[in-house]
């Protein structure tokens, strides 16, 4: 839908000058908006998190001084409670990467999958059932999740229909992963893991996978934000056309073959764009955090965003919230940017090559 | 060449912009030192102006909020200086937004935890000394308050932590007065009684401020005397949090959240639990919320090394920015008077932080008078700048007690809090 | 891509919905249809699972602000309250400050909406149409201020709004948020893909620039400018930590940051669940009311603004 936009002959005249400073008109409003509010501020934080301003007057005032990388230096390698807090929150928030964009990407296009199914009558009621909880605050629905997965909620009850006692959810802090390993046996760590640490925390403890209150979490993200992946699935699935189907069906492919090595590569621009906006959004974990659980049961839902926000605003650490904010930015960057080399259209062998190009080998 | 100018112009149009932005309007910060302009010492001015008060408060409940108002209005039509009492819903975060933004309240709640951080930074005025009652205060009280040898702020109320005993589920085990616990193994046998199929025999919540009590009983401290070195991972220590582990180990106590409470009290009112660690707020919270929930308050047992209980308190902080300095002291010296904190006494459950204060206290609330009577062996929790996130996260790990080791939490806590005290 | 092959069953959608035919159906199999309507059903019965476990909890929602505090705690699955009461509206709404927060989330969702249709439009004409330098740098600007996380925005953009004398204002609240990035470049790319025969005519009549993309260009945007309305509806309603960090006073709390903290339990004591759970939908009924009447609109124009 991209009309090709070929570029009016410059002409020198006054129509031309009179666009252009159109042009600078219409742009100065959003410019000077997201100058001041997204701009100048990164800049700020910037200057903040490598000074000592304590929280009182301005940052640029005059008694504030330089001190280098010294707050990062204390969140990465301080040897204090700042280090180990850091390393717990990235902990934290990792595991829920780990296993909310994996399961939204793949939910989302499952539900795209099945909602364009030709023989589906009421699409439109299936689409707006899974698009809904996407349109809801994240405010409204970690409300609902506190009550849905108390101790003697609505999930525990229906667990109980199938014979299973439910967890405490949001007050369990045990961690799934050392569940499952108490499950077969290993209660110990063994001494190298226990000895270890990274970031002020065991490396048993890096383990431990997201906590049973995390979990509640992971499934809230997965609940919220499929909706608003299938619907870019959907629209994508919708423009493939179906004869490369049909070529690969006259050649014996089975759905799934074809689902695999026909569909899904085609919708690589799509995946690529899903799993980048997942890996943002999962990195920032804060409202919910704020509304539910503020961090516990034993910090074991402190994310780095909502510890930039304690550390500044209740700890008066104005540095060290900058500092983490900073750091995981970089984080975010990083994982962009080695996500789409990993998704990178990779130039097709010659062996390759030559299988199409002398036909479709049998 | 018109076009670039015009580019030109238009950068150099929006750079201003910007720039004026960022200085013009709201500069008054750029003017501010952040040295520490807070104290008004002995020789020092107070502001004064014709500025309203405006005072900031975390209210445990409407009857604390209506209470403070009505005061404050009171006051305020008296000395003809206007004032606004206003709830924080946050009040931490209110507080050091209100700070770094230049505008704070005038008077405001203050937590023993924040005080150290804001007198750093130089956010608070020093006044204590200034008032006519500063005698009067509990030596204790005004020790947390002090920062550097100077009295920061008066404590507005205290409370101490009691042991809350539900009268009915007491009657039905068949004990009597004579079986309030006195000491740990009491208190074990009573839990035990107590402890049936539909409640458990003791609940409290999972943190320092009243596991604190027991660590108090052993005849641990946090820090020693001078408040120079860290005694988190003393013996008296550990033998009090394994005695907290056997009591949680064996089903006869429970920590609050495991069941599904948000504190003690909750726990309390609803009949989850027989018997809670709670503070004088509780009384307010029970005619609240649980009217209907009969309880008696008792002194809680010795332990090892004696009695032993926390104590809590607040104060009236004022701003050094504040520009009606006078009438804010003024305020203040009203609150903490006699009358104001009987008043307040009577309406949200608080003790008077005045001692001239206390027999009449105690006259009037005679089923509190165990929290007064605690006074003798209270505790005060640490006030150091950084305590705060040291004990949130000795918070977060005896909350995993059950099945934890108590010489490693304390260690680790011992580490944390050494820290900020170099 | 038309299907060659009648498909049973199928609605009559125009050629975009056309999925890849089924199975091509070699002649005289009756097995063939059993096993296809078998297949279907299996799908039908799939999806309406995953429907109800997506609508069930905001029935429960609904239904358990109906309840009393006692049988919310007891009995929390079921849809029907046994003794059905309004206690917990009237406490909202009477005992509360809900409406204040209700009234602010209005005031500064229809300004932000307002604000974000016509800056991002102005500003998307522009980068779609006129010419003047800096145009690229602009652009590239703008996709890189959309890389940077909002976290890192938190603590600096209270910084400026303090600076700015704006804090605790509803300025405060309102004009960081007049203008996205993504809602620029939703505009930009609808206006790249309207042809530039009716704005060219309207040049040659004498119209100036600005006349152009008011009278003539902005008309022809209705569906990107639904999109925009929904989507900054959306984002303003909902938004929580900006109302965080540029305001303190209770009287301009709006309903995100007053029901986060209805949720840390400062209303009531104890798990009061009714009045939370009718907090919390409450604030659902605006952006979904909007979002039913809109929802066709931005199921075809988000296949616009993906097509990139």
């Amino acid at each position: 839908m991209t009309a090709v936009v070929t570029k009016p002959p410059r002409r020198r005249s006054a129509a031309t000058r009179g666009e252009s400073l159109s042009g600078w008109l219409f742009v100065a409003p959003i410019l000077v908006i997201l100058g001041l509010f997204l701009a100048v501020p990164v800049l700020m934080a910037l200057w903040v998190s490598v000074s000592d301003w304590t929280g009182r007057g301005s940052p640029f005032a005059a008694g504030v001084g330089f001190v280098g990388l010294d707050n990062y230096r204390e969140l990465l390698s301080g040897g204090g409670l700042a280090e180990r807090d850091f390393g717990i929150s990235l902990r934290n928030n990792a595991w829920y990467v780990l296993l909310v964009v994996p399961i939204q990407t793949a939910v989302s296009l499952l539900l795209a999958v099945l909602v364009n199914r030709q023989v589906l009558r009421g699409r439109g009621f299936f689409r707006t059932a899974f698009y809904f909880p996407s349109v809801t605050s994240s405010v409204a629905i970690t409300v609902l999740w506190l009550f849905l997965f108390s101790q003697s909620g609505a999930v525990n009850k229906v667990l109980s229909f199938v014979g299973i006692t439910g967890p405490a959810w949001f007050n369990d802090a045990s961690g799934v992963l050392h569940n499952l390993l108490g499950l077969v046996g290993v209660t110990r760590p063994p001494a190298f893991l226990a000895e270890h640490t990274a970031l002020g925390v065991t490396l048993w403890d890096w383990l431990a996978g997201p906590s049973v209150a995390m979990s509640a979490f992971i499934l809230m993200a997965v609940f919220t934000t499929s909706g608003t992946f299938m619907l870019l699935f959907l629209a994508a699935l919708q423009n493939l056309g179906g004869d490369v189907q049909e070529a690969a069906m006259m050649d014996g492919a089975n759905g799934w073959q074809r689902f695999w090595s026909i569909t899904l590569p085609q919708l690589r621009p799509t995946l690529f764009t899903v799993l980048t906006l997942g890996l943002i959004g999962t990195w920032q974990v804060f409202d919910q955090i704020y509304t539910g659980t503020q961090g516990g049961p034993q910090k074991t839902t402190l994310t780095p965003a909502y510890l930039s926000y304690t550390s500044a605003f209740s700890d008066q650490e104005w540095g060290r919230g900058a500092a983490i904010a900073f750091v995981l930015f970089v984080i975010i960057v990083a994982l962009t940017i080695l996500q789409r080399i990993v998704l990178r259209e990779r130039a097709v062998s010659t062996r390759r090559t030559a299988l199409y190009t002398t036909g479709a080998g049998r | 060449m018109q076009r670039r100018t015009a580019r030109l112009a238009a950068a150099a149009a929006l750079t201003t912009i910007s720039v004026l932005g960022l200085t013009a309007c709201g500069g008054s910060g750029f003017s501010d030192t952040s040295d520490g302009a807070g104290e008004a010492g002995a020789s020092g001015e107070l502001t004064s102006s014709d500025d309203a008060l405006s005072v900031l408060i975390a209210a445990s409940g409407d009857a604390e909020a209506t209470a403070v108002t009505d005061a404050v209005a009171a006051w305020s039509s008296e000395s003809g200086t206007g004032a606004e009492v206003s709830v924080a819903s946050d009040l931490p975060q209110q507080l050091s937004q209100g700070f770094a933004s230049g505008e704070p309240a005038d008077v405001f709640y203050l937590s023993t935890d924040a005080l150290a951080g804001f007198a750093g930074n130089g956010s608070l005025l020093a006044y204590g000394d200034r008032l006519s009652n500063a005698d009067d205060f509990y030596p204790a009280l005004v020790d947390s308050f002090t920062v550097d040898d100077q009295f920061y702020c008066a404590p507005k109320d205290f409370s101490t932590l009691g042991l809350i005993i539900n009268d009915d589920m007491w009657a039905e085990a068949g004990l009597t007065d004579a079986d309030v616990p006195t000491d740990w193994d009491g208190l074990r046998e009573v839990a035990a009684e107590l402890t049936t199929a539909d409640h458990v025999g003791l609940a409290f919540s999972p943190e320092y401020a009243r596991v604190g009590a027991f660590m108090a009983q052993a005849g641990g401290t946090v820090t020693n005397a001078e408040g120079t070195e860290a005694t988190l991972d003393s013996d008296e220590n550990v033998e009090a949090l394994t005695y907290v582990q056997e009591l949680l180990a064996s089903g006869d106590a429970a920590y609050s959240s495991d069941l599904g409470a948000g504190w003690g009290g909750e726990a309390f009112g609803t009949g989850a639990a027989a018997m809670t660690i709670e503070g004088n707020w509780i009384a307010g919270a029970m005619s609240a919320d649980y009217p209907d929930v009969s309880y008696r308050v008792a002194e809680l047992p010795a332990g090892p090394g004696g009695q032993g209980t926390l104590q809590f308190t607040n104060c009236w902080g004022i701003a050094a920015d504040s520009p009606n300095q006078e009438a804010a002291v003024a305020l203040v010296e009203q609150l903490t008077g006699t009358d104001q904190q009987l008043a307040f006494a009577d309406a949200f459950g608080v003790m008077p932080s005045i001692e001239s204060a206390a027999e009449e206290w105690k006259s009037a609330n005679p089923d509190e008078a165990a929290f007064l009577d605690s006074v003798e062996f209270a505790q005060g929790v640490p006030t150091q700048d950084g305590s705060a996130a040291v004990i949130a996260d000795f918070n977060s790990q005896l909350a995993g007690l059950e099945d934890g080791d108590p010489t490693t939490i304390l260690e680790s806590a011992q580490q944390n809090f050494a820290a900020i005290l170099d | 891509m038309t299907a060659t092959l009648p498909l049973e069953g199928a609605t009559p959608a125009p050629s975009p919905l056309a999925a890849p035919p089924a199975a091509p159906r070699p002649a005289g199999r009756p097995r063939r249809s059993s096993a296809r309507v078998a297949g279907t059903s299996v799908l039908y019965a799939v999806l309406i699972v995953i429907a109800v476990i997506y609508i069930a909890p905001f029935l429960i929602n609904v239904a358990t602000s109906f309840k009393t505090d006692p049988e919310a705690a007891s009995d929390p699955l079921s849809l029907i309250p046994a003794t059905a009461t309004t206690a917990a509206y009237r406490q909202l709404f009477l005992n509360s400050d809900f409406p204040t927060w209700f009234a602010n989330s209005a005031v500064v969702t229809v300004f932000v909406t307002a604000g974000r249709v016509f800056f991002n439009s102005l500003a998307g004409y522009a980068l779609a149409r006129l010419q003047f330098r800096g145009r690229g740098l602009i652009f590239v600007l703008l996709v890189g201020v959309m890389a940077v996380p909002t976290v890192v925005l938190l603590i600096p953009k209270f910084l400026v709004i303090n600076q700015l004398g704006m804090y605790d204002s509803y300025s405060g609240m309102i004009v960081p948020l007049l203008t996205d990035a993504a809602g620029v470049f939703i505009m930009k790319n609808f206006f790249e893909s309207i042809p530039r025969s009716v704005e060219e005519q309207a040049r040659i009549d004498g119209a100036g620039t600005f006349r152009v993309f008011w009278s003539i260009v902005l008309p022809m945007a209705r569906p990107a400018l639904v999109t925009i309305v929904i989507l900054s509806f959306q984002g303003s309603w909902n938004e929580l930590s900006h109302f965080i960090v540029s305001t303190q006073s209770p009287q301009l709390t709006t309903l995100t940051k007053g029901v986060a903290s209805l949720a840390s339990g400062q209303l009531s004591q104890g798990s009061q669940y009714p009045i939370k759970l009718a907090a919390a939908a409450i604030m659902t009924v605006p952006v979904a009311l909007v979002f039913f009447v809109f929802q066709r609109r931005i199921m075809n124009a988000s296949d616009g603004a993906v097509k990139e």
